[in-house]
């Protein structure tokens, strides 16, 4: 029905708008790659010379600041974190979507009040707790409260994606002599991968964003993470801004990537589930 | 299936109500106690120690404090959802659009989602610094800025300094969930409107808002709860400074409890703002049911 061109029309239309959104993080991205003489300036150049560019700002961070103990440290706590959240989450959401019972409102519910409690208040109880079992300062304290945080909604959209998978297939599998956990492995995982992987990516940025359980139920500086690290530039007299963007940069590039090859499972995951935020 | 009792059922999901337990059940439980635990200690351990009663909540509600914080927060939230509702539908009626490159080009405007806080708070205190601020610049070469502002150091400009991010993160959201619904409007009815003669507002207002509107609240109500317990980026960018200018309910709890070591005081704030939450959720119950159960 539409022309061409009113079709083109539209891609620059939205790629105006993206130019328009992502400006924060391409100004972030310029100035961690240029030197910070043409980036602290009255009137920057918006547009950059390509001859200036330089890794400069990465290297000096990288000599003066333990960037890799806190990107081991995240990469640690992420991985560990998501892969917990979602195994359970996977087993509370199959439970959800084939055993019919009130624990399905219950859910619906636990996820509602989950979004009621802001996470500046929750590490309170979480810092008494921690205290209690000797967890403040440990990678174990952090891993499991993440990993909690992350267990409703995952657990929401795993339960979406289980109800899209017919029991039928499953009871051809047992008739054919799976056992029913042989069904389960062997034939609804393999068919619910979009939503392992949306459960996935969702968990993985959820723990790797996390500030406010990083910062409070840690203090020793080798435990912290790429987010605390990047605070503690902001208490600086004078912050080192192109310093501080190339971390940043550093910090952003994985969750780019997750999030651009694989944001087609999220939102159609996130359509079902509806409470991402 | 895996079995077929109901004890397999309640097996598979005992991990997660494990952590639900952690993560709801045990904090609000542990917040309410210790609201009633007056004074302050270094060690959280003795806290039981402390005497008992209600003047946490006495002082709380006599305080101006209180009220003001409670006040930042209105306007922090009103702030934030109405641009960010009004950019998500513009970039949702976008991206319904079929065009050549539409799924890389709505990845990335929909990215700003997925972007931690701590990095938002650092990318815009660097776009708004007073002195190198590239925001500045591009004001004072369009001439709408005579002097240098430091957008968050500034008493009169800092609550809208630290909304503009959150805007910026939260926007997609909205994005998200139009495009959901806009998806499931179906085209047969554009087409007899076409039929019928009908203006682009007139489709709009009769096919298209129509098909959005519940989805369309329940996310204005989710977004709600994301901003009133936004914490990272007002922590990161202001504090809730200067003078108290951007203290969020949010941002008050984590100062009284780890600056001032107030643990009762921020639990009784804890209590103000899970009430606002109820409150919010119960005026809005209808909207919930019917969208999301």
């Amino acid at each position: 029905m539409l022309t061409q061109s009113r079709r083109w029309q539209f891609t620059l239309a939205a790629l105006l708008v993206a130019a328009i959104v992502l400006f924060p993080i391409y100004w972030m991205l310029l100035t961690s790659v240029l030197p910070s003489e043409l980036t602290r300036s009255r009137s920057p150049s918006l547009l950059p010379q390509l001859s200036a560019l330089s890794l400069g700002a990465f290297r000096t961070v990288l000599a003066r600041k333990p960037v890799l103990t806190w990107l081991a440290n995240s990469v640690l706590v992420t991985v560990a974190a998501t892969c917990v959240s979602l195994f359970i989450a996977t087993m509370a959401g199959y439970s959800l979507s084939r055993f019919k019972s009130r624990a399905q409102q219950a859910a619906g519910f636990a996820l509602l009040v989950s979004k009621m409690l802001p996470a500046s208040l929750i590490v309170i109880p979480f810092f008494i707790a921690f205290s209690t079992f000797g967890l403040i300062d440990s990678r174990w304290g952090l891993i499991l409260a993440n990993a909690a945080v992350g267990v409703p909604f995952a657990t929401w959209l795993m339960k979406g994606f289980f109800d899209g998978i017919p029991r039928e297939i499953e009871l051809a599998a047992m008739l054919d002599g799976c056992n029913g956990a042989q069904a389960v492995w062997y034939v609804v995982l393999p068919l619910a991968r979009p939503g392992l992987a949306a459960a996935g990516i969702y968990l993985a940025i959820v723990t790797w964003s996390d500030f406010v359980f990083a910062r409070t139920l840690v203090t020793n500086p080798d435990l912290w993470v790429l987010n605390v690290g990047m605070q503690s530039f902001l208490g600086e007299y004078l912050v080192d801004w192109s310093s501080l963007m190339a971390v940043g940069t550093l910090s952003l590039a994985p969750v780019l990537v997750l999030f651009l090859l694989l944001e087609p499972f999220l939102v159609s995951g996130m359509t079902q589930g509806a409470a991402a935020n | 299936m895996i079995g077929r009792s109901r004890w397999t059922g309640y097996a598979l999901l005992a991990p997660a109500l494990a952590a639900v337990g952690f993560l709801i059940l045990y904090p609000l439980y542990l917040v309410i106690a210790t609201s009633f635990r007056q004074g302050k200690t270094l060690n959280v351990l003795r806290l039981s120690e402390l005497p008992f009663g209600l003047a946490n909540y006495r002082t709380m509600l006599a305080s101006e404090a209180t009220w003001h914080s409670v006040w930042v927060t209105v306007v922090y939230l009103a702030g934030t959802i109405g641009p960010a509702f009004l950019i998500g539908l513009g970039t949702a009626l976008l991206l319904n659009r079929a065009f050549p490159g539409r799924r890389w080009l709505r990845s990335l405007i929909l990215l700003p989602w997925a972007v931690p806080g701590v990095i938002v708070s650092i990318v815009f205190l660097w776009l708004l610094d007073g002195s190198f601020g590239v925001i500045n610049a591009l004001l004072r070469s369009a001439g709408w800025l005579a002097t240098d502002l430091a957008w968050f150091a500034n008493e009169d400009t800092a609550l809208a300094a630290v909304i503009v991010p959150t805007v910026w993160k939260a926007y997609p959201f909205f994005a998200l969930t139009l495009l959901a619904s806009l998806q499931s409007i179906p085209a047969s009815l554009y087409e007899a409107a076409q039929v019928d003669g009908a203006t682009h507002w007139q489709r709009f207002r009769f096919i298209t808002w129509p098909g959005i509107r519940a989805p369309a609240m329940l996310a204005a109500i989710l977004n709600t709860l994301w901003a009133l317990r936004e914490f990272d980026i007002i922590y990161l960018t202001t504090g809730g400074g200067p003078d108290r200018a951007t203290e969020t309910l949010a941002v008050r709890i984590y100062q009284e409890a780890f600056s001032f070591f107030r643990m009762g005081t921020a639990s009784a704030l804890g209590v103000l703002t899970m009430a606002m939450a109820v409150l919010l959720v119960l005026l809005s119950m209808r909207t919930i049911r019917r969208e999301y159960f």
